[in-house]
């Protein structure tokens, strides 16, 4: 019985503590909030560069698109999770592989 | 009348709904495909135009339409086309997606549709000119649609033409997935097998994708509500909008953006006080003489802000975004760039690449190549820092 996850992947969703918890131990937090594509795509992969392996990359959105095109554009360079606060919030965490 | 304005507000809130939920960007698009090699977006638009083209042709062909838009071509498709292209990826979202995201509460958007209204002013005062300067001095030939142009039935046309496409997107797919396997051996062997095998693998595919997305499309279904206020795959916004284009085919004409919303601006200015039709464009070509006033299309237009609203607020999306200040000038000059190009090609990505390519007209097949070429180009400016990857 295939899964969900064999044919959508979007990224894991994080739990309300879970996303707290995150966001005090990220290494750098980017305000996208009023930003719209490509400029979060950019800056993500911008702000990892400058980034060590297992630093963690924070950006806080309003921009639905974003969850799933930070999440791409970054690819293999980052491990990705999502926040999604019900009310056109989202905070995007990116683990620097 | 009525029944007319009924089905606007039907089909537009239909369509800007299935844009918001199924993030149907056409600088997501394109861009995305340029910079990282994301196609999931690319193959809803694919999707979307091919499926529109065989109903519009079957449509032609039985009898149901009302008229193709087929603009004289020539280079003007290219140039306008290639602003266009360049205004939108600069301004974040096409002629559709500055609607879907007005709906969604984007001051950013509202403030682009406002500067496409100052470009589609500034093109109306400045046509008389442009008309014999630019227009006549770059247009090549009458318009026409390959429906018309051809003695073949048109749903056979059109099946045959979106049957090639995709023969042509497998060979493409099949062949990157063919050289990986065989690595570096396929270049040095004598005879390439990925040639011959690259359709075959292509088209297993795009079965299997098709397989697996009607499966997950059954599985949403378990759970109708949860997953409406998920976002949905951009197939099946492909899906939803392709019947609402036939039902606009059918009964009114083929989904167009810009035109209406240079009507719409041509009307507020008029409400405003401005005489609008003394204008040639306004009056003469937009208006066809038949006086400034709200045409079926510009209904349609403002009920996909509406649909996009709805589709939002359900789902949680809605909210007044507020946009950062560095970003006034991608609303400003992208708003600009989208409202002039739009007129000098003329049309936009929706009247060019979706609605022009499905109705096969040869002004479209040109115009698409340039705003294809100004993302193109554009997304490599905006990523100079990162590098694109194609």
């Amino acid at each position: 019985m295939p899964s969900i996850d064999d044919v959508t992947d979007t990224p894991d969703e994080l739990s309300d503590d879970r996303a707290d918890e995150l966001l005090e131990e990220a290494d750098l937090v980017q305000d996208m909030m009023g930003e719209v594509c490509p400029y979060p795509q950019v800056e993500a992969k911008k702000g990892l560069q400058g980034l060590e392996s297992g630093d963690l990359l924070v950006q806080e959105t309003d921009h639905v698109p974003c969850t799933e095109n930070v999440p791409r554009a970054v690819g293999d360079d980052a491990d990705a999770q999502v926040w999604r606060s019900g009310d056109a919030v989202y905070r995007i965490y990116l683990r620097k592989r | 009348m009525v029944a007319t304005v009924l089905v606007a507000a039907v089909v537009g809130i239909a369509i800007g709904a299935f844009l918001q939920k199924g993030r149907f960007c056409f600088v997501n698009a394109f861009r995305d495909f340029f910079a990282y090699k994301d196609s999931r977006v690319t193959k809803g638009v694919l999707a979307a135009t091919l499926l529109t083209m065989v109903f519009w042709g079957i449509a032609y062909q039985l009898g149901y339409y009302q008229g193709f838009w087929t603009p004289d071509w020539g280079l003007t498709g290219l140039l306008g086309g290639f602003v266009f292209g360049v205004g939108m990826t600069y301004a974040g979202g096409c002629a559709s997606g500055t609607l879907y995201r007005a709906g969604e509460g984007y001051l950013q958007f509202w403030l682009t549709l406002l500067f496409m209204g100052v470009g589609y002013a500034g093109f109306t005062v400045a046509f008389p000119t442009l008309e014999s300067t630019y227009f006549d001095a770059l247009t090549v030939g009458t318009g026409a649609t390959l429906f018309e142009l051809t003695s073949v039935p048109g749903g056979l046309l059109a099946l045959a033409v979106a049957v090639t496409a995709v023969l042509v997107y497998a060979t493409l797919t099949g062949r990157a997935s063919t050289a990986a396997d065989f690595g570096e051996r396929a270049d040095a062997a004598q005879l390439d097998p990925s040639v011959l095998l690259a359709p075959a693998a292509g088209l297993r595919g795009f079965a299997s994708g098709t397989v697996a997305y009607f499966r997950g499309l059954v599985r949403a279904w378990r759970d109708p509500i949860a997953s409406s206020k998920r976002p949905w795959d951009p197939r099946t916004a492909a899906l939803g909008i392709t019947a609402a284009a036939v039902l606009w085919f059918s009964l009114v004409s083929i989904v167009g953006v810009t035109g209406p919303e240079a009507r719409w601006t041509g009307y507020l200015l008029s409400q405003a006080g401005v005489d609008a039709e003394s204008f040639d464009y306004w009056g003469s070509v937009l208006f066809q003489g038949q006086g400034v006033g709200v045409t079926v299309d510009m209904v349609m237009i403002a009920f996909v802000i509406v649909g996009a609203f709805l589709a939002a607020l359900w789902s949680g999306d809605f909210s007044v975004r507020v946009p950062k200040r560095r970003r006034l000038p991608n609303a400003v000059v992208g708003g600009l760039m989208m409202g002039a190009g739009s007129r000098l090609a003329p049309g936009c990505n929706i009247g060019n690449i979706y609605s022009g390519i499905a109705e096969l007209s040869i002004h479209s097949f040109i115009a698409a190549v340039g705003i294809v070429a100004g993302v193109y180009v554009m997304t490599h400016w905006i990523y100079r820092d990162v590098g694109c990857a194609i």
